[in-house]
């Protein structure tokens, strides 16, 4: 499936938060390979994206949802990493980082469906006439 | 197979009717049949104030009352790789319910519905933000009205559920959820209510090490534009103490625990890809024997792989013993490794006992039928599928011991 993956050490789970930041700089080597590695893996699947999109997504509502859920992820990834940047600690962080994992599930979650069929499938079956049913030209 | 329970009782003679029980809830009732009997004569009840009081008899038949099972896991909801298993393992695929809500969490089968307690928010998103509060915070969530439904369509009630969207954040308009044989509570908090923790027949908490967590995670979102190893990492750290201290304490009232660690097999390894899977069985659970392995309650460590079965790197190890966890008894079997081939899977499977099969071969047919399904090489793909079988082999049990139940009419 995927290839293997190097880990930063184990002992990053031992340290204080405060010292992660440090980590980073230590395990520069090998966090640059893990980067390195996504990097290929969002090309190779932007590629795949697309081409699964043509048999998993056949109504525009779920293309639209696809594109929504991609957008949420980046924007509430990048408020966080805002609203962290002041205080840590703070229950804005929590929150905001919470989002992030609410929508990266969403996002795993429609992925997982997609694969099967498109989730609008039975409802457009009862409406077709709507916006959302409308098919889905790639 | 219909199951009916008498319920006898007096009857005020100042009431001058039979009151019904109350339809609170939207759907259908179980038929109840009502049977008014006046005692014939002036007999003296010394129980009574010494009139004859008429009594009548309530008939309820059920058909085999729900079972209700909680899982407890931090992977969303009704879609993880445990949930289809088992699902599998009663026959049947669970499907989103057909013609609703195309967002809903909840999942239907022929026997089971499972049903995301991610429902029972009583903070949306908005409203979470405003709090301060994670969705992993009690405070987030209904606890009154997970209890009320799970307890309503445990009697055979069906209950209009809300549902929470994980897309919008919102809670949208609520959907029927009409009472199956087996209901199963799946997400953050099916075990923290003490009263939910009361209905439960069986519950399974599903503890995923950091490591292996981190891992997973990145496999889930690496392919995700906005996401990057930085991110990863602070999302999970920043959901750390929430999860701790809210979410980690039910392990300790969970029947069955399902613990996933890094290899040990593999020095040094930190791949994340060979996994040690922990079985931590608590002991003394109606309807649940523990699996053992060659001798129950002894202490056995077994590396199946040598003269009669070849593994590849870096092959298979298993225990077995008896453990103490969190002040209770139990039965703890364990797996390292990973396997390769078919045969190694069914020698393994030879060997465990209690392991609630119909037929020799049924792991190993329920694994193979899912091998596209993450962990199915391994002890986590191993042991859902064993649960799955538990979970059968109790609600059986249930079912034979309720109709076993002596149905008495009084005079």
């Amino acid at each position: 499936m995927m290839g293997s993956l190097a880990l930063g050490s184990v002992s990053f789970w031992g340290s204080s938060r405060s010292v992660i930041k440090r980590d980073y700089d230590h395990d520069h080597g090998q966090d640059q390979k893990m980067k390195m590695k996504m990097m290929m893996m969002k090309k190779r699947s932007r590629v795949g994206m697309a081409v699964a999109m043509a048999g998993g997504a056949k109504f525009k509502g779920t293309q639209m949802r696809e594109k929504q859920l991609n957008e949420m992820i980046e924007k509430k990834v990048k408020e966080a990493t805002e609203v962290c940047g002041g205080d840590e600690k703070s229950a804005e962080c929590k929150v905001a980082w919470d989002e992030v994992e609410e929508i990266s599930q969403a996002k795993a979650d429609f992925r997982l469906k997609l694969q099967k069929e498109d989730p609008l499938e039975s409802f457009c079956q009862e409406h077709p006439e709507t916006d959302e049913c409308r098919l889905y030209d790639n | 197979m219909a199951i009916c329970t008498v319920y006898t009782t007096q009857l005020n003679p100042t009431c001058s009717s039979i009151s019904k029980p109350s339809k609170s809830h939207l759907g259908f009732h179980q038929r109840q049949v009502v049977l008014y009997k006046r005692n014939s004569t002036n007999t003296y009840r010394p129980r009574s104030s010494g009139f004859s009081r008429p009594s009548y008899s309530i008939i309820t038949c059920a058909a085999d009352q729900t079972v209700v099972i909680g899982l407890a896991a931090d992977s969303g909801c009704g879609k993880s790789t445990f949930m289809r298993r088992l699902t599998s393992v009663f026959g049947g695929a669970a499907e989103p319910p057909r013609g609703g809500n195309p967002d809903s969490n909840t999942l239907i089968s022929d026997t089971t519905t499972v049903i995301c307690l991610d429902d029972y928010h009583s903070l949306d998103r908005t409203g979470r933000k405003e709090k301060g509060v994670t969705a992993l915070d009690p405070r987030a969530n209904n606890f009154d009205l997970m209890y009320e439904q799970v307890k309503t369509i445990k009697e055979g009630v069906a209950v209009e559920k809300p549902i929470y969207n994980h897309v919008t954040g919102l809670l949208d308009p609520p959907e029927l959820i009409k009472p199956p044989k087996i209901l199963v509570i799946e997400g953050l908090h099916p075990m923290y209510d003490e009263r939910v923790r009361d209905l439960l027949d069986f519950s399974i908490y599903l503890d995923i090490s950091n490591e292996v967590k981190f891992a997973w995670k990145i496999q889930r979102d690496m392919a995700e534009r906005g996401h990057s190893l930085e991110s990863i990492k602070a999302s999970i750290e920043a959901r750390k103490p929430d999860f701790d201290a809210y979410i980690d304490p039910q392990k300790q009232y969970a029947d069955a625990v399902i613990e996933v660690l890094p290899t040990q097999l593999i020095p040094d390894d930190n791949e994340g890809k060979v996994l040690r899977v922990k079985l931590i069985m608590k002991e003394g659970v109606q309807y649940f024997s523990p699996v053992y392995l060659f001798d129950e309650g002894s202490t056995i460590s077994w590396i199946p792989c040598g003269r009669k079965l070849t593994c590849s790197y870096p092959g298979i190890k298993f225990t077995y013993g008896p453990d103490s966890y969190y002040g209770h008894e139990v039965s703890v079997l364990e797996m390292d490794g990973q396997f390769d081939r078919l045969d190694e899977l069914i020698y393994v499977e030879s060997h465990l006992s209690n392991i609630s099969t119909k037929f020799y071969g049924e792991v190993t047919q329920q694994m193979l039928k899912h091998s596209d399904f993450p962990g199915s090489n391994n002890g986590t793909g191993l042991f859902q599928t064993i649960i799955g079988l538990k979970i059968r082999d109790l609600y059986e049990q249930i079912v034979a011991s309720r109709s076993q139940t002596p149905v008495e009419a009084k005079a």
